[in-house]
C-alpha cells in the first residue's frame, strides 16, 4: 500500500499568524500514525486541510492519491472524521444524527451502529443535549468508525472519554489497523499516542520536528524520577548513569530527569532501601527539549 | 427525513415551524376578529380625516374593505414582518449560525459538496416558508365568514398567502446567501434588516415624492404588495422579480461558500 496521506510544503498562514510553516510529512497506508504537539501546534489546521475544509496557502497535501478539494465528495465518502470540538446539535438523539450521518455516507447498517453503541456503552435513543461531554464524545468516535472508511482521521479522539472507554477506543484502532485501514490521530499528550501509534510525527510551530517509531520516541522521552530512600544517599554513587540530568539528591531523596531506560537508575537505587519510587507520565515539552539536545549532539558529532 | 440534508434540515425544524405558523395564523385570526368593530360609520369618519399621504405611507388607504383592512394588517405588516424575521433566522442559521457554533465541520466534511448543502437547507427554509403560508390561509378561510371579510374571495387570500411565502423565501435566501459568503449570521442579519427597513420605507415613501416614483421597484416589499393580490390575485410578474434576485444572492452565495474557508 502506498502513502495514504502526503503534504508536500504544506503551509496556511492566518492573516500574520502561521498556522502550518512548509509541513512535509507522509502517511503509510495500513498504519496508525500519531500526530503529536502542543496546542497551537497547527495539528487541527493540518487535519482541516486534508478534508478541505481550509485551503492551502502554498504547498499541497494529497489524500489517497488526490487533492482534497479536486477529491470532493467521493474522497470523503472514503474518510471517518472525528472533529477537535464534535459539535453538533443537541435537540436530537444519538439515534438520529448517526442515521443521518449514515446515509450521508451512502447507508450504514444499523446493526453496525447498535453494535459500536452498545460496545462503547451508549444510550443512543437519549437526546444529546442531556449527555455528558464523554459520552457525547463517544459519538463521535462511532460516527468516525461506523462506515468503516479506508482512512480515519480523528482529532484528539480521546479527549473527554475515561480511561476505560480509551482502552475500548484503543482496541478499535487496533481492529481498523488489522481490517487494513489506516489511522491518523492527533494529541497533545504523548502517553496515548505512545498506546495507539506505529509512528509519531511531531509537530511544532506549524513544522514537523521529527517522525519516529513509538519505540524510539519511548527511548527519548525524558520523564520526572523521584526516589525515596531509606536512608540518605549520596549523590557520587547515581551521578556516573547515562540518560540522568539534573540530578539532585537531598538527603534521601533523590530527584532526576530520566531519558531512555530506566533500567541502570532502578539497579543503582536497588544498592540502597527504597521506600517509594514517583514517575510522572513523560511530558512533551521535555519531550521537545530532548529532541532539541539530540540535535545540538548530532550538530556536534 | 434522515437521508438527506433537506429532510434533515425540516426535521430539526419541526418544532420552530409549528410553532411560528401558529403564531402568523393566530396574529391572522386576531387581526380579522376585529374587523366588524370597526365597520361603523364612526371609524369611516375617524379615517377620513387622517392626511392621504399618512395613509398611502402605512397602506390604508381604503382600510374599511376587507381587502384594505387585511392588506393594510395582516397581509401589510405584522404577516410580512414575523416572516421576515423567521427566514432570517432559519436563513441565518443555515450555513452561518451552524459555522460560528462549530457545527457545520462534521456536515462538510461528509460526502456532501457545499453547494449542495446550500441548496438543500434553502429548499427546507422554502418549505418553512410554504408552511407558515399555508397554515395563515387556512386559518383566513376559517374565519372569514365568521369575520365579515366574505369580501375577499379564497382564491385571493391564496394568492396573498403565496405573494407572502415567496416574499418570505426572498428574505430567506438574503441571510442565507449573505451568512454562506460571510461566514457571520450577524453580517447575515444586519444585511437582512437592512433591505427589510430600507425596502419598506422606499416603497411607502418612493411614490409621496415627485419623480421619485420609480423608486419602489427597488423594494422587495413593491412586488409583494403593489399588484394588490387580495384584489387582483396573483402577480407572477412580481413575483417571478422575487424569485429571480433570491436565486441570484443565493447563488453569489454558494460561490463564495465553496471558494472561502471554513471557520472553526
Amino acid at each position: 500500500m502506498g502513502d495514504v496521506i502526503v503534504a508536500e510544503r504544506l503551509s496556511k498562514s492566518y492573516g500574520a499568524r502561521r498556522g502550518l510553516d512548509g509541513l512535509d510529512v507522509a502517511v503509510h497506508g495500513g498504519e496508525v500514525f500519531g500526530y503529536l504537539g502542543p496546542n497551537g501546534a497547527g495539528k487541527t489546521t493540518t487535519i482541516r486541510l486534508l478534508l478541505d475544509l481550509i485551503r492551502p496557502t502554498s504547498g499541497r497535501a494529497t489524500v489517497l492519491g488526490i487533492e482534497p478539494r479536486a477529491g470532493g465528495p467521493a474522497l470523503r465518502r472514503r474518510i471517518g472524521y472525528l472533529p477537535g470540538d464534535f459539535a453538533v446539535d443537541g435537540g436530537q438523539s444519538g439515534a438520529e444524527l448517526l442515521v443521518h450521518l449514515g446515509h450521508l455516507r451512502g447507508g450504514v447498517p444499523r446493526s453496525r451502529i447498535d453494535a459500536l453503541a452498545e460496545r462503547l456503552d451508549l444510550d443512543l435513543a437519549t437526546r444529546i443535549s442531556k449527555l455528558s461531554k464523554g459520552n457525547r464524545q463517544k459519538l463521535g468516535v462511532i460516527q468516525a468508525f461506523m462506515h468503516e472508511p479506508e482512512l480515519l482521521v480523528l482529532d484528539e479522539p480521546t479527549i473527554g472519554l475515561d480511561p476505560l472507554v480509551q482502552q475500548q477506543f484503543l482496541e478499535l484502532v487496533s481492529e481498523a489497523r488489522s481490517a487494513g485501514q489506516t489511522v491518523f490521530m492527533s494529541s497533545h499528550i504523548l502517553g496515548e499516542v505512545q498506546r495507539g501509534a506505529d509512528r509519531v510525527g511531531i509537530i511544532r510551530d506549524g513544522r514537523l520536528v521529527a517522525v519516529e517509531g513509538v519505540e524510539a520516541l519511548r527511548r527519548r522521552a525524558v520523564q520526572r524520577v523521584e526516589i525515596w530512600f531509606d536512608e540518605p544517599v549520596a549523590a557520587e554513587s547515581f551521578a556516573a548513569l547515562p540518560g540522568l540530568l539534573d540530578l539532585a539528591v537531598d538527603g534521601r531523596v533523590l530527584r532526576c530527569r530520566l531519558a531512555g531506560r530506566a533500567d541502570d537508575l532502578v539497579k543503582a537505587a536497588a544498592r540502597h532501601g527504597v521506600e517509594r519510587i514517583v514517575a510522572d507520565e513523560p511530558d512533551l515539552e521535555e519531550l521537545f527539549f530532548a529532541y532539541y539536545r539530540g540535535e545540538a549532539a548530532d550538530d556536534a558529532a | 427525513m434522515l437521508r438527506s440534508v433537506f429532510g434533515k434540515t425540516i426535521w430539526d425544524a419541526r418544532r420552530g415551524l409549528v410553532g411560528w405558523a401558529i403564531g402568523i395564523a393566530a396574529i391572522g385570526v386576531v387581526y380579522a376578529a376585529f374587523y366588524p368593530l370597526i365597520q361603523g360609520p364612526e371609524y369611516a369618519q375617524a379615517l377620513a380625516a387622517w392626511p392621504d399621504e399618512l395613509k398611502q405611507a402605512i397602506g390604508f388607504t381604503d382600510a374599511t374593505t376587507a381587502a384594505g383592512y387585511l392588506g393594510a394588517s395582516t397581509y401589510g405588516l405584522l404577516g410580512p414582518a414575523l416572516v421576515i424575521i423567521y427566514a432570517g433566522l432559519l436563513g441565518g442559521r443555515a450555513i452561518a449560525g451552524e459555522e460560528e457554533s462549530g457545527r457545520l465541520d462534521l456536515l462538510l466534511a461528509q460526502p456532501v459538496g457545499r453547494r449542495r448543502v446550500l441548496i438543500e437547507r434553502l429548499a427546507a427554509l422554502c418549505v418553512a416558508m410554504a408552511v407558515s403560508s399555508a397554515v395563515l390561509f387556512a386559518a383566513m378561510v376559517a374565519v372569514r365568514g365568521p369575520a365579515e371579510l366574505d369580501d375577499v374571495s379564497p382564491a385571493n387570500l391564496a394568492a396573498a398567502s403565496v405573494h407572502l411565502a415567496v416574499f418570505g423565501m426572498f428574505f430567506g435566501a438574503v441571510a442565507l446567501g449573505v451568512g454562506a459568503a460571510t461566514g457571520r449570521r450577524s453580517i447575515a442579519l444586519g444585511v437582512l434588516a437592512i433591505v427589510a427597513v430600507g425596502g419598506y420605507i422606499v416603497n411607502a415613501l418612493a411614490p409621496l415624492v415627485e419623480g421619485l416614483d420609480w423608486a419602489r421597484q427597488l423594494s422587495p416589499f413593491y412586488y409583494y404588495s403593489a399588484a394588490r393580490p387580495l384584489v387582483s390575485g396573483l402577480a407572477p410578474g412580481d413575483l417571478a422579480v422575487l424569485v429571480v434576485v433570491a436565486v441570484v444572492l443565493a447563488a453569489a452565495g454558494a460561490v463564495a461558500f465553496e471558494r472561502r474557508d471554513v471557520a472553526v
